[in-house]
């Protein structure tokens, strides 16, 4: 899916030339839809993790839906840095005042509202179709140019994938349509039901929010009993060599798959163990290739069943092969949104947090700063950062500070090229959060700052004076017109 | 990760033979049939390839050239000016870290009549230089004009991993000019070994204080190679950091920010001391020297002494100045890093599982888009562990490069490209402990473990030891190791 910013601006592109250009003949139900589909208009503040003091304003409209009373269901997607949502029926006319009842970024789902009575006056909710039938027309809509576009797509598969913005996993629906400019909320239609929300685009393909996994979620929440979603903390793997299932000492049809990794989890023992079979999950079976049928979807990834009416701290049934006989643990769902990760995910609707010290800029690695390098980050981040990613959090280093880049200063003379090393220690005091380094730039050595950087073939170690880094630092931000200099969420370490 | 800034020029060129002047008749055309093994198939050979490049007559009836136009040869032929003889030729020494190459031509009557050409000094900047050559775009010996445009370190792509001295000229210097001399007033002054894609009218050649360090290293009859200090120096120029060193704030003196493995110099420097001067030179606060005029890198002051040779350095310690002798050596810890020549890849293959080393030159087989398509592990064990946790890191990590398939291993998903961890439990630091794991095996499986995640892969031990001859046999393997 493309960055947030990129689908807002292509959006906007997308209206102004195609105005006019009519849709599909409408369906028969075209005019229930008119009363359920709304626009959503999300202005926001964007940041840019390269400099993170700065942030654009961006606009970015959606399609919500109405799925209860004065309650519009859309994907989270791009709510975060929001500073004014409005809402408009009809796809014309009046933009209303709106706010964020709800919004749960892990599942990409939000709930909006508004105070305006009149704005809900002819609005009709949707029905959410639970199963999703594959052998119905599909049709995605949208409001655009005043007009309710109607446009074919093709039911293609079902998967099992990452969330867009968390660890979880769960089902999703992939469609094949012409349209484009779509992943905002469209709502995939058959007949009178909602089989799902569009919330990406690849081509020609479309990734939906299928509706059962939608529902599910809305009702757990409207029973006030949505912790949030869980996520596998285990890595398997698949277990087509038989003669990996024999030297495990599997009896019986082979079946199931292996345990290769569990993370440690400081005072806890873990249920799973590496080298352990997964025969059964929540009473499905389990085959070689890590699949299990499930009633409504078919052959899906064993991934879906941490999500499948599961919620963080629910208990999974697992049913196991360890030391020669089938073996049952309960596994506890761990939270998707505290997924423990040595680059996390930036907390949503908070600013980016950095330190600036004597033009000096420290920032926390997290992948919100390495998609800085674009769509394509993955390749073009530098490799060395990127590879964290892979790694995971350990005592020693939990979380990771970089130096991200020197505002060059009279100062800072010599550094000036420095940057993306990672910090390890300041004046001796081991640093893996921005806390960490205030509290060590409090205390320097004999009136100088030591600053000494991960092993490795990039620069070690660099010296600042201490009596004049508060006058520095001024001078910077006054100098590249910096507000504060520094931005630290308190719920960070 | 170090990206290879420069092409070499070798291409296929066919020479004519014409009457010339002086010196240019000492200048030959080499004709280098060449194959190289397959890193990907170990026991393999790529096709031969026919390429060409330029050398010149030098006293001792030898001929310069560079070491990339004789790498991986099998036959060396060379053109005679003026002469349609073709002359059998072969390496008698070879740098491959400076690509430079001396060949020796057997039939004594090529050099008959011949003058050996005469090195020059480093040649000023802005002064004019002479290219000769058998270059593409014509059969004929071809000479270009131009002017020194400047000198500094500059990486030497036919090694991948090493800088020295270079000299950048507005000369053309074309694919087959490789090997050719430079020329200042009859004098060698460079040999000719590499151009910039995407820079026009630049050419690069070796300047003489390397050429004249490769003959001294020859000496005693073989080579040995440049040395390294192993010391990673970095400006000093910030007056904090000078203050808080007890260094005057001016500009001399550049520090030391960290340190390769190498014993001995890790016994006499340590981090945060200042280099004052190498040798005879003092070296700057932007960890420069002057240079017989140049300002460069302070590593063309290291790279004056030869292997074995110790080296008077003047260091800033502790507020005070010391003088030690610093032993120079070869640094080979990075060999895996930097593009291998001459020597054969090894590997082993049990149950049609091929191992090998991790090095660049088996990356490469993954293709030109390698840096971006590699597996992520392979790139950190390759190029980063070993700075950054030296105590994990391996001898010389291993990779299943490929898996000939047979019923046998059939059913792995994990078949190529894939770091090796352990096997039967014993932990892989070198190709000889696959080896060692295979073959002392007592258990019903093998089991074969990959980084990262503890992935693994099993083998029925009896099947594999059965299949093991058919497999060979089948993929026209000649033996099953070359350790």
């Amino acid at each position: 899916m493309n960055s947030p910013g990129a689908k807002g601006f292509s959006f906007f592109l997308l209206v102004a030339t195609v105005a006019g250009r009519g849709g599909e003949p409408a369906s028969k139900a075209t005019g229930d839809w008119e009363r359920s589909l709304v626009s959503v208009e999300i202005n926001r503040k964007q940041y840019d993790y390269f400099q993170p003091w700065t942030k654009r304003v961006q606009t970015v409209v959606k399609t919500g839906l109405l799925v209860g009373p004065r309650e519009i269901l859309t994907t989270a997607d791009s709510l975060d840095g929001r500073t004014l949502v409005r809402v408009q029926k009809g796809g014309r006319g009046q933009w209303w005042n709106a706010e964020v009842k709800w919004a749960d970024y892990p599942a990409n789902l939000a709930v909006i509202t508004s105070s305006e009575d009149r704005f809900w006056s002819g609005l009709k909710p949707v029905t959410l179709a639970d199963p999703v039938k594959k052998d119905g027309d599909i049709q995605i809509l949208r409001w655009r140019a005043g007009n309710l576009e109607v446009r074919k797509a093709e039911f293609n598969r079902f998967t099992v994938s990452r969330a867009n913005m968390s660890d979880a996993v769960h089902v999703q629906l992939e469609l094949n349509s012409e349209i484009d400019g779509v992943g905002w909320s469209e709502p995939a239609i058959i007949g009178n039901k909602v089989i799902g929300l569009v919330f990406g685009q690849s081509g020609n393909q479309l990734q939906v929010l299928p509706s059962p996994f939608v529902r599910s979620i809305i009702a757990a929440r409207k029973k006030g009993r949505y912790p949030g979603l869980g996520y596998f903390d285990f890595t398997w793997q698949p277990a087509e060599n038989p003669e990996t299932l024999d030297y495990l000492g599997l009896e019986g049809e082979r079946r199931g798959v292996v345990v290769i990794d569990v993370p440690a989890k400081p005072g806890t023992q873990p249920v799973l163990k590496p080298r352990d079979i997964l025969l059964q999950v929540d009473g499905f079976d389990i085959d070689m290739q890590g699949d299990y049928v499930d009633p409504d979807y078919g052959h899906l990834l064993l991934e879906n069943l941490s999500t499948r009416n599961k919620w963080a701290g629910d208990p999974v049934h697992v049913k196991i092969w360890r030391e020669g006989r089938a073996q049952e643990v309960v596994y506890q769902l761990p939270k998707a949104e505290n997924a423990a990760r040595l680059v996390p995910e930036a907390p949503f609707d908070q600013e980016p947090e950095y330190v600036i010290a004597g033009g000096l800029v420290f920032q926390p690695l997290t992948k919100n700063f390495l998609r800085s390098w674009g769509q394509d980050w993955e390749r073009r981040a530098p490799f060395r950062l990127a590879y964290f990613r892979n790694q995971d959090p350990s005592p020693e280093r939990p979380a990771i500070v970089i130096l991200s880049q020197v505002l060059p200063d009279i100062y800072n003379l010599g550094y000036q090229e420095s940057r993306q090393l990672v910090l390890e220690r300041v004046n001796g005091r081991k640093v893996n959060y921005l806390q960490d380094l205030q509290q060590a730039l409090q205390k320097p050595v004999n009136g100088f700052h030591t600053l000494e950087f991960m092993k490795g073939d990039t620069l070690q170690r660099l010296v600042l004076d201490a009596a004049t880094l508060e006058a520095a630092t001024k001078r910077v931000l006054e100098r590249y017109g910096i507000d504060k200099e520094t931005v630290i969420a308190s719920s960070t370490k | 990760m170090p990206k290879k800034l420069f092409c070499v020029f070798l291409v296929a060129v066919f020479a004519a033979k014409v009457q010339g002047a002086e010196p240019e008749r000492s200048v030959v055309q080499i004709m280098t049939f060449s194959q190289q093994p397959d890193w990907d198939a170990p026991w393999r050979f790529d096709p031969v390839r026919r390429s060409s490049g330029s050398g010149f007559f030098i006293k001792g009836k030898r001929i310069m050239t560079n070491a990339h136009v004789v790498s991986w040869a099998r036959q060396i032929l060379v053109h005679h000016y003026q002469d349609p003889r073709p002359y059998l030729a072969h390496v008698k020494f070879v740098a491959h870290d400076c690509d430079l190459a001396l060949l020796e031509v057997e039939d004594e009557g090529f050099f008959s009549g011949l003058e050996p050409l005469r090195f020059g000094d480093l040649p000023p900047v802005r002064s004019s230089v002479v290219t000769c050559g058998y270059p593409a775009g014509g059969e004929q010996i071809s000479y270009t004009r131009g002017v020194v445009s400047r000198i500094e370190l500059q990486n030497y792509a036919h090694s991948g991993n090493r800088a020295f001295l270079t000299v950048q000229t507005d000369a053309a210097i074309n694919p087959g000019n490789s090997g050719g001399p430079v020329l200042q007033d009859d004098l060698v002054v460079g040999v000719a070994f590499q151009g910039m894609p995407g820079l026009e009218n630049t050419g690069f050649f070796i300047p003489p204080p390397v050429i004249q360090h490769f003959l001294r290293d020859i000496e005693d009859g073989r080579y040995g190679g440049f040395p390294m200090a192993g010391i990673r120096v970095v400006p000093l120029q910030n007056p904090a950091y000078r203050r808080y060193l007890k260094l005057p704030d001016n500009d001399a003196g550049a520090r030391v920010d960290s340190l390769l493995p190498i014993a001995t110099t890790e016994k006499l420097i340590q981090p945060d001391d200042v280099l004052m001067r190498v040798g005879k030179y003092d070296v700057a606060s932007d960890g420069t020297v002057l240079y017989e005029g140049n300002r460069v890198s302070a590593s063309a002051a290291f790279q004056t002494a030869q292997r074995g040779e110790s080296l008077p350095l003047r260091i800033w310690r502790q507020g005070k100045e010391t003088e030690i002798s610093l032993p120079m050596n070869v640094y080979e810890g990075d060999r895996s890093v930097g593009n291998q020549y001459d020597v054969l890849p090894r590997y082993f293959v049990y149950a049609g599982l091929v191992f090998t080393p991790l090095s660049l030159d088996y990356m490469k087989t993954l293709g030109q888009g390698w840096r971006d398509s590699a597996n992520a592990e392979l790139i950190y064990e390759l190029y980063y562990r070993r700075n950054e946790t030296p105590d994990s890191a391996r001898l010389e990590p291993v990779v299943l490069a490929s898996t000939l398939a047979h019923p046998v291993n059939a059913n792995f998903k994990i078949s190529h490209h894939a770091l090796v961890d352990k096997i039967n439990g014993v932990r892989i630091n070198r190709l000889e402990d696959v080896v060692r794991a295979f073959e002392s095996a007592t258990n019903t499986h093998h089991v074969i473990e990959f980084v990262p995640n503890h992935a693994f892969e099993t083998l029925n031990r009896a099947a594999a030891e059965t299949a093991q001859a058919e497999i060979l046999k089948t993929y026209s393997v000649p033996r099953d190791r070359r350790l």
